[in-house]
């Protein structure tokens, strides 16, 4: 097929060429090392920690803007390491109060905000101004949740500076927040309302990244494109709706290569480049894309470095019977890594409903009746080509706390059609040739959408196997939300992504005091769950914490609030030339340590 | 001709205010501020944004301020979505990327297709004339996306992926030009405009050109039947001079009417071309504003487009009677 277009379209192209070859953009200078990454979108919304939101938002301030911690690159479960931080925080014996100490060579770079147009160094205050942003009500508190109730006196200062806003005067940054206590230019103390172990996960967002007050205030709302902050690149050119281009920032502090290992990385040899200052390449170019077929066109033909393979190139790029990358790829040196995000996908239960809730042994039994009837094998291969994973429990694949091999025991995992029958019987409901004959249609409210309406089709045969009749009611997000709030649905399909890799992140979701219209929407209450939840918030990692989290994740088999959990797994191909590139979906200051091998023999140049 | 498009203006005035009226209407028909910022926002942020966008204001005082800010050009109003640019901003960075498609894939399939046409006329029941004819069909017949697919994979990446010595066209991304003035100046690169744009305009004047030449055809036949043409050939005209002197002429009022009816579009641009090329016009902003709920942006390009629309309906109008003698300005 090829070969008969090769023929026949080179005439045309050589006449077309005559035309458009007249001159086409210079590449990259053999020397200079580029990494090329897409955006599936049409780009970020901003470069303001302070305003953003999305993955694209930290693609895009990570590259240029730092927090005083971040995860480390290649350890798995993920840890955290100081980044601004000249060592990890320490804490007080109550655990309220974290005392910080700053790196002494972080320096701004340079530019017309700072007097004289030279950078300064990064210090306390910086850290309070910009954490203090997220209360200014000027940036719409998009990422004020971080922070809200978590540090003594921040949300009065909130409080008092919005009526400010409100009478017309200024947003008071010199404003003291009682928890914030500056020791010097490098030292302070932040106090917490209470005991909160996710509070150092939460300073790893870029969010919380610290810029100086200078570029805010004579900038203003172009803060938003233009980025003055002390990390790796700066930016070079964001060109909106085609992409952004960060070069190397030549003042960056010395950092080095990463020093620590996980086993995986160490196998692939991403352990070479110890002791390397970062960042390793010259310059990072992010192109956007709404479409997938033109993104991965330009991965074939190795214009960027490295891609999310769209659903429709699946079974292009992949064996959809083994999922095994294809040979042809897998000559060509391409490096699959899939990546599991941390997604709890789930069918719930409103456990105040009178149909289905309740924490009787039969209303157990009859939750878990249809938990066991769902096949979800058929699930995943029809609707997903089998990616997803399947677990039990509440605790996404890659956190602490997650089961080994996705899978506890007991568990409520279908199909088990006789086990269901039993479980009917157990609930009190007649069974008659393996059918129940007096249970109401049970409702499930779920979003709209085709791929919804064929996963609801899929679970109203599994469950009419055992004669379960259910009424799907399809509705926009937004009603979806509005109702359970208010607590109407008996049944609901939903989602829930980790911010960060803790399990109290999703375990939270089953804490009694947080019911609807908390984000407890099952309702469940449990006294034992509750005190073990509120113990984990500040329980450090070892076995203590690991027997909690075990023993919450059977409490929620046992009660079945949920069942069906599902993380989706995201298929990166990577091209031979790239080097060191352990994809994440969790951050994305990860540029800093990718090198490109331009003397590949495959590298496009 | 000056009092006539005065007056066309002038009754266009009302439709102009009914299209922002509709327009401003629809946008609120659902709360803009709780569909930008979702289910997740607390009362306080969407409070917050309410007020900072005037949509706490009776709807009277809004449709006022609406209305103030298209009649006087002022577009300095900030987008929700892309943060630090105003409405302003993003048309003026847009319009030249749509044009750069559209008035080269216009300008050409008109050339083409009117020639193509005429061609077909000459040699009308033929073998020719039924190629072509059948060639349109099959044109009409597949979709844009089609055409968008193949040619960037077989015209643009296949190229690059197999090595090949001409490998002229992007597979998408788009690269300044033309500079029109301002910070960079006046400057032209065709060869640049020819790596990111030729291919989606080729690619839009195949896609296009089985309408026009279907269209254009049919015209020229009708033509071909009327009394001067008789005329012409009982006085001995070459049947090409008959053609190209005396038909053409008379055939260009359907043919101004069918370009000046895609004006609106080459501001708009190719929706689908912008996307799948990367290419940042008008087009691709208004769906990333759709997508992104983002009011502001969707409320003015909206006005601008109507008003653009209404502009080039006067102008059909204007440029009958330029082509028809017999059409009166009065």
């Amino acid at each position: 097929m090829r070969a008969v277009f090769d023929q026949t379209l080179k005439a045309p192209l050589a006449i077309l060429a005559v035309v458009a070859s007249i001159l086409t953009a210079a590449p990259a200078s053999a020397q200079e090392k580029v990494f090329h990454h897409p955006i599936r979108t049409a780009g970020p919304r901003t470069m303001d920690p302070a305003y953003g939101t999305s993955v694209y938002d930290n693609m895009a301030a990570s590259q240029v803007y730092e927090t005083l911690l971040q995860y480390k690159y290649f350890v798995r479960p993920l840890e955290l390491e100081p980044l601004l931080l000249a060592e990890m925080p320490t804490t007080s014996e109550d655990g309220r109060t974290y005392s910080f100490k700053l790196r002494d060579d972080v320096y701004f770079t340079d530019d017309p905000c700072f007097p004289g147009g030279k950078g300064r160094k990064l210090v306390t205050d910086d850290v309070f101004y910009s954490w203090k942003r997220l209360a200014d009500p000027k940036y719409q508190l998009q990422a004020w949740p971080k922070l809200a109730g978590l540090i003594v006196g921040l949300d009065d200062f909130k409080e008092e500076q919005g009526a400010r806003v409100d009478d017309g005067k200024a947003f008071d940054y010199a404003a003291p927040v009682k928890g914030f206590r500056k020791i010097s230019d490098r030292e302070f103390e932040v106090e917490l309302t209470e005991p909160n172990r996710q509070f150092l996960w939460k300073i790893a967002t870029f969010q919380l990244s610290v810029l100086p007050h200078e570029a805010v205030e004579r900038y203003g709302d172009e803060i938003n494109r233009r980025m003055v902050g002390s990390g790796p690149f700066k930016l070079k050119e964001w060109k909106p709706n085609v992409g952004m281009t960060f070069v190397k920032n030549p003042q960056y502090r010395e950092m080095y290569y990463p020093t620590e290992f996980s086993d995986e990385a160490i196998e692939r040899g991403w352990d070479l480049e110890e002791g390397s200052r970062l960042p390793l390449v010259d310059r990072v170019e992010y192109t956007f894309f709404v479409e997938d077929q033109p993104m991965w066109l330009e991965f074939k033909s190795g214009n960027i470095d490295a891609v999310q393979t769209p659903n429709s190139a699946f079974e292009e790029a992949f064996n959809p019977r083994n999922k095994r990358l294809r040979p042809e790829w897998r000559r060509k040196g391409i490096d699959y890594q899939p990546v599991a995000l941390f997604d709890f996908i789930y069918r719930g239960f409103n456990m105040d409903d009178e149909l289905v809730g309740g924490y009787t042994d039969e209303k157990k039994a009859l939750r878990r009746a249809i938990a066991l009837c769902m096949d979800w094998e058929e699930l995943n291969n029809s609707l997903y080509d089998g990616i997803p994973i399947i677990y039990d429990g509440a605790i996404p694949p890659g956190i602490p706390g997650h089961p080994d091999n996705h899978t506890m025991s007991p568990n409520n995992r279908g199909p088990d059609l006789g086990r269901a029958r039993e479980e009917l019987k157990k609930a009190g409901y007649n069974v008659v040739n393996g059918k129940v004959t007096d249970l109401p249609p049970i409702e499930l409210w779920t979003s709209r959408g085709t791929q919804q309406e064929k996963i609801t089709e899929l679970f109203q045969r599994n469950l009419a196997k055992v004669g379960i009749s259910l009424n799907p009611r399809f509705v926009d997000f937004a009603e979806l939300t509005k109702a359970l709030d208010r607590s109407q649905a008996s049944m609901f399909g939903l989602a829930w992504s980790s911010a960060y890799p803790d399990a109290e992140y999703n375990l939270q979701l089953f804490y009694g005091p947080n019911e609807t219209p908390g984000p407890n929407q099952f309702n469940f209450k449990n006294d034992e769950y509750d005190a073990l939840y509120e113990k984990i918030k500040y329980l450090e990692p070892g076995p203590e914490r690991d027997a909690a989290y075990a023993r919450m994740q059977e409490i929620l088999v046992e009660y079945v609030p949920f069942f069906g959990s599902q993380a989706r797994v995201r298929q990166w191909l990577v091209q031979p030339w790239v080097r060191n590139f352990k994809v994440t979906e969790t951050f994305y200051n990860y540029n800093k340590y990718i090198d490109i091998d331009t003397d590949h023999p495959d590298y496009p140049g | 001709m000056w009092a006539y498009i005065f007056r066309k203006l002038l009754y266009n005035v009302p439709v102009y205010f009914g299209a922002l009226l509709l327009v401003f209407l629809a946008l609120r028909v659902q709360d803009p501020v709780y569909a930008y910022l979702g289910p997740e926002a607390t009362g306080e942020e969407v409070e917050r944004l309410r007020q900072d966008m005037g949509l706490d204001k009776p709807v009277v005082v809004q449709f006022g301020v609406y209305l103030s800010n298209v009649l006087t050009f002022d577009f300095d109003i900030p987008s929700w979505n892309q943060k630090g640019y105003t409405v302003g901003e993003i048309l003026s960075r847009s319009w030249i990327p749509s044009l750069s498609i559209t008035v080269p894939q216009i300008a050409l399939s008109t050339v083409i297709g009117v020639l193509i046409a005429l061609l077909s006329a000459y040699f009308r029941g033929r073998f020719i004339d039924r190629f072509l004819v059948i060639a349109a069909v099959i044109g009409m017949s597949i979709s844009f996306l089609v055409f968008i697919v193949f040619g960037q994979f077989f015209l643009a990446a296949l190229p690059q992926e197999e090595g090949w010595e001409f490998a002229p066209f992007a597979v998408q991304g788009y690269e300044h030009w033309i500079g029109v003035g301002g910070e960079e100046g006046w400057f032209l690169r065709p060869s640049v405009w020819a790596h990111y744009c030729l291919l989606p305009v080729l690619i839009g004047v195949v896609v296009s050109m089985g309408y026009d030449t279907r269209f254009y055809r049919a015209v020229m036949v009708e033509e071909t039947g009327r009394d001067y043409i008789t005329t012409a050939t009982a006085k001995g005209a070459t049947k090409p001079k008959i053609m190209f002197v005396h038909m053409l002429k008379n055939a260009m009022i359907p043919v101004v009417t069918r370009v000046m009816s895609t004006l609106p579009f080459v501001v708009v641009g190719s929706i689908l071309l912008e996307m799948y090329f990367s290419i940042p016009g008008m087009g691709r902003e208004i769906i990333t504003a759709i997508n992104a709920r983002d009011f502001p942006v969707i409320q003015y390009f909206v006005a601008v487009f109507a008003l653009i629309f209404i502009i080039s309906v006067i102008l059909t109008d204007v440029l009958y009677a330029v082509f028809d003698p017999r059409v009166r300005l009065s």
